[in-house]
C-alpha cells in the first residue's frame, strides 16, 4: 500500500445468489428443492480505485449498480468474492443512524450505547459526550427517554453521535437529508471541517449537488464496473446526460409500444379498408439528433436552444465586457414539443469552477416564461460585477420539478475585465467618507 | 486469531453497553424496575418450596433448594442455546448496516444471561443465609472455575447456533426441543446417583453439563468441594467447543449481511 493512500481497492468482484423463491426452513429445503433455484447475479465485476488521505470521493450510479455494495465492502459488512481492499486507519460509517437505540433509555444513555457500537471506548465517549449533545442541540431533552423525541430530534441525536466519531476514513451512504435546513447546513459544514482535518471520505449519494460541494472526485459505477472517474464537474454532466437519455429512450420505447397497440387495433377495425399503416413512429425514430452529445448537454429535446448570442447595449456581439457595463444574452429556441411555458435558468462559473451565481425564472418571478413554437428569450444583466476573469455560462429550459428539456453546460464564455485594480471574487459598489472632510 | 481478540477487546465498551442495555432495558418502564431481577427468582423459589414441601413431598431433604441450585445454572445454559440461536437474526438491522466484530453479539448475549444468573444466585445466598445453611468458604471459591467452565461451554454453543440460525432458521425451534430433552438428561431434577450405576460414567462423560450441575449442587447444597476430575473433562469439552464454535462463527459471519 502506498503511504499517501488511505484506501486501495483492487479488482473486487461480488456475486449474489438471488433466490427465485428461497426456502429457509428444513421443510422448504427438503421438500421443495426445485423451488430453491437461484441465479448468480454479478453485482461487481472488478472495481479498482484508490483514495488519497484527506480526499473526498463520491460514488454515483443508477439504483442497483453496485455502489452501495462497494461501500458495504469498505465497511467490512460484506466481503468481496475476489480482489482485495486495504484501508489505513480507523473507519467509521454513517450508513445506519441510531443503531442500538433503546427507546426507554435517556438520550445520554443512548449516546453511550450508540457510540460504543462505532467502536469507541468509555473514555473516548466521555471526552465527546458534551460535543455530541451540543451538536444535536438537545441540551434540554438529553435526560428524557428517546421515545419522547420527535423523529427529527431522534435523527439529530443519531447524526451527532455518528459525526463525532473521529475516524481516519468516513463512509457515508445517502444520509445527509437529516433534520431541517439549518441542521442540514450544519451537518455539511461539519463534514467540510472533518475533511479539512484530513479525514478521507467516501460518499454514496444521488444528490449530485451535495457531492459537488464536498467531493474532489466522482466515481461513476455502471453495472458493476467503473464507467467514468474524475472531477465532479466533468463526470456529473456525462452522468446526467446518460440518465436523461436513458429515461428518454425508455419513454420512446413505451410510446412505440402504445402506438403499435393502437395500430394493431386500427388494423383490426380498418382491416376491410386495407389502408396503409401510419409510419409516424419510424419517422420520429429516424429524425436526426441535432444536439451533439459530448456530455455537456442533455434533456428531452422538447425544447431545443438554437442560437445563443451575447451582445452589448448597442446590439454588437462581443465576448469581452467590462464588469460595469450591461450584457444581453439572447437565447433562440425551437419548441417541437409544443410546450406552452418553461422555467429558464442560468448559472455562472468562473473558469476555476467557482460557482458565482445562479438563478431562474421561478426564483426571480415565481413564474415560467410563455413560449412560442420558435422564439427568442432575452436575459439582460445591468452589469456583471465580478472581478476580472473568464466566466462560463450554463443555460437551461426545464420543468419546475427539475426535468430538463434542454440543459446546456458551458454555452459560452465571457471575458470580464475590471478597469480598476480591485481584488477578490466580485466588485461591490461602495464609497468612502472621512469626517475630516475632503 | 490474535488480531481478532485485540479487535474484540477494542469493542469492549460495546459489549458492556449492550449487556447494560439488556439488563436495564428489560424492566424499564415497569414500576419495580430492576427489582424484578430479584423478585422473579425469589417467587420461583417460594413456589417450589410450597409445591415440593407440602404437595409433592420428595424423600430428598429440602428438595426445593436441591432443585433450585441446579435450575439457575441450567436456565442460564439452556437460554444461551435456545435464545442465543436467534441473537444474530434479531439484531438484523445492526448486522446489515454497521461494522463491528460480530462476536460481540453472542458474547454480550451470553454475558448478559451470565450476570442475570449471578444476580439470581444472590437471592439463593440470601435464602440460604436466612435458612441457616452451612457455607463452606473453600467450596464457594470453587464456584468461580465452575461458572467459568459453564460460561465457556455456553458461549461455544451460542457461537455455532447463532451463526447457523442465520442460514437455517429451523435451528431456533430445534434448539427449543433439544434443550428440553437435554434438561431431563441432566441431573437437574434428580441426583446423578439415581442413574443406573453401569451407565454413570458414560452419563457424566457424554454430557458436559452433568459434571457442571453436579458441581454446583456439591458446592451450594452439600457445602463440599466438587470433583475436579469430572469438571476438568467438561472444561476440556468446553474449550474445544469454544474454539470450534468461534472458528465456524468467523467463517459464517462473512456472509451474514447478504444472507439476512
Amino acid at each position: 500500500m502506498k503511504p499517501e493512500n488511505a484506501i486501495e481497492v483492487h479488482n473486487i468482484t461480488k456475486k449474489f445468489k438471488v433466490y427465485l423463491d428461497k426456502g429457509k426452513t428444513l421443510k422448504e429445503r427438503t421438500l421443495f428443492s426445485k423451488r430453491r433455484k437461484f441465479e448468480n447475479r454479478e453485482v461487481l465485476k472488478g472495481i479498482s480505485f484508490e483514495a488519497k488521505k484527506g480526499e473526498a470521493i463520491g460514488l454515483i450510479g443508477h439504483n442497483g449498480c453496485g455502489k452501495s455494495t462497494t461501500l458495504k465492502m469498505l465497511t467490512k459488512i460484506m466481503y468481496p468474492d475476489s480482489g482485495t481492499i486495504e484501508m489505513n486507519g480507523r473507519v467509521s460509517s454513517l450508513i445506519e443512524l441510531g443503531a442500538g437505540f433503546h427507546p426507554d433509555m435517556s438520550g445520554r444513555d443512548n449516546i453511550y450505547i450508540n457510540a460504543s457500537i462505532f467502536g469507541l471506548t468509555k473514555k473516548e465517549i466521555d471526552e465527546r459526550v458534551n460535543d455530541i449533545i451540543e451538536f444535536s442541540e438537545l441540551e434540554d431533552f438529553i435526560d428524557n427517554p428517546v421515545r419522547t423525541y420527535s423523529s427529527g430530534m431522534y435523527m439529530r441525536l443519531a447524526f451527532a453521535v455518528a459525526i463525532n466519531v473521529d475516524a481516519d476514513i468516513l463512509l457515508i451512504d445517502e444520509i445527509l437529508a437529516v433534520g431541517d435546513v439549518t441542521f442540514q447546513a450544519k451537518c455539511f459544514n461539519k463534514l467540510r471541517k472533518i475533511k479539512s482535518d484530513g479525514t478521507t471520505i467516501v460518499i454514496v449519494s444521488h444528490s449530485l449537488n451535495q457531492l459537488e460541494m464536498i467531493c474532489d472526485r466522482t466515481i461513476w459505477i455502471h453495472d458493476g464496473v467503473i464507467r467514468e472517474e474524475g472531477s465532479p464537474f466533468d463526470v456529473h454532466p456525462k452522468y446526467m446526460s446518460f440518465m436523461a437519455n436513458n429515461t428518454l429512450s425508455r419513454a420512446k420505447e413505451e410510446k412505440k409500444e402504445e402506438k403499435k397497440k393502437e395500430e394493431a387495433k386500427k388494423e383490426i377495425t380498418e382491416a376491410a379498408d386495407h389502408k396503409p399503416v401510419n409510419t409516424e413512429i419510424e419517422k420520429e425514430a429516424e429524425k436526426p439528433d441535432t444536439k451533439q452529445d459530448d456530455g455537456k448537454r442533455w434533456g428531452s429535446n422538447e425544447i431545443v436552444m438554437t442560437k445563443v448570442s451575447v451582445t452589448d447595449k448597442d446590439g454588437v456581439e462581443r465576448n469581452t465586457f467590462f464588469n460595469s457595463e450591461p450584457v444581453f444574452v439572447s437565447i433562440g429556441y425551437d419548441n417541437p414539443g409544443k410546450i406552452d411555458k418553461s422555467v429558464v435558468g442560468v448559472a455562472i462559473y468562473r473558469d476555476d469552477k467557482v460557482h458565482i451565481y445562479g438563478t431562474n425564472t421561478l426564483i426571480d418571478t415565481s413564474k415560467m416564461l410563455p413560449l412560442k413554437d420558435k422564439g427568442v428569450i432575452t436575459l439582460a444583466f445591468d452589469n456583471i460585477p465580478v472581478n476580472a476573469g473568464n466566466y462560463i455560462f450554463d443555460l437551461a429550459f426545464h420543468r419546475p420539478d427539475g426535468f430538463n428539456y434542454d440543459f446546456w453546460r458551458g454555452v459560452f464564455t465571457l471575458n470580464i475585465t475590471n478597469a480598476k485594480g480591485e481584488v477578490g471574487v466580485m466588485s461591490l459598489s461602495h464609497s468612502w467618507e472621512s469626517d475630516a472632510g475632503k | 486469531m490474535f488480531k481478532r481478540v485485540k479487535e474484540i477487546y477494542a469493542y469492549r465498551t460495546m459489549i458492556y453497553s449492550l449487556v447494560k442495555r439488556d439488563l436495564k432495558g428489560r424492566y424499564k418502564g415497569s414500576f419495580l424496575g430492576f427489582l424484578w431481577t430479584f423478585i422473579n427468582p425469589l417467587f420461583q423459589l417460594l413456589i417450589y418450596t410450597f409445591v415440593f414441601s407440602i404437595v409433592m413431598r420428595s424423600n430428598i431433604e429440602d428438595y426445593y433448594m436441591f432443585l433450585f441450585v441446579a435450575l439457575i445454572p441450567w436456565i442460564f445454559f439452556s437460554t444461551s442455546l435456545a435464545g442465543g440461536s436467534t441473537c444474530i437474526t434479531t439484531q438484523k438491522d445492526m448486522v446489515q448496516k454497521i461494522y463491528f466484530p460480530r462476536e460481540v453479539i453472542p458474547i454480550s448475549y451470553v454475558t448478559g444471561l451470565f450476570i442475570n444468573m449471578l444476580l439470581s444466585f444472590l437471592v439463593v445466598f440470601a435464602v440460604m443465609f436466612v435458612m441457616k445453611y452451612t457455607f463452606n468458604p473453600l467450596a464457594l471459591l470453587c464456584l468461580i472455575p465452575v461458572m467459568l467452565t459453564e460460561y465457556i461451554l455456553a458461549l461455544g454453543f451460542t457461537f455455532i447456533l447463532s451463526g447457523v440460525t442465520v442460514f437455517f432458521q429451523d435451528m431456533q425451534f430445534i434448539m427449543g426441543i433439544l434443550t428440553m430433552a437435554w434438561q431431563f438428561l441432566s441431573p437437574v431434577m434428580y441426583s446423578a446417583e439415581m442413574v443406573p450405576e453401569e451407565l454413570q460414567t458414560l452419563y457424566m462423560l457424554i454430557n458436559p453439563m452433568a459434571p457442571i450441575i453436579v458441581s454446583y449442587r456439591d458446592i451450594l447444597y452439600y457445602a463440599k468441594v466438587p470433583d475436579f476430575g469430572m469438571l476438568l473433562m467438561s472444561l476440556g469439552t468446553g474449550v474445544v467447543l469454544f474454539l470450534i464454535g468461534w472458528f465456524t462463527f468467523d467463517k459464517m459471519q462473512r456472509h451474514f449481511a447478504e444472507e439476512m
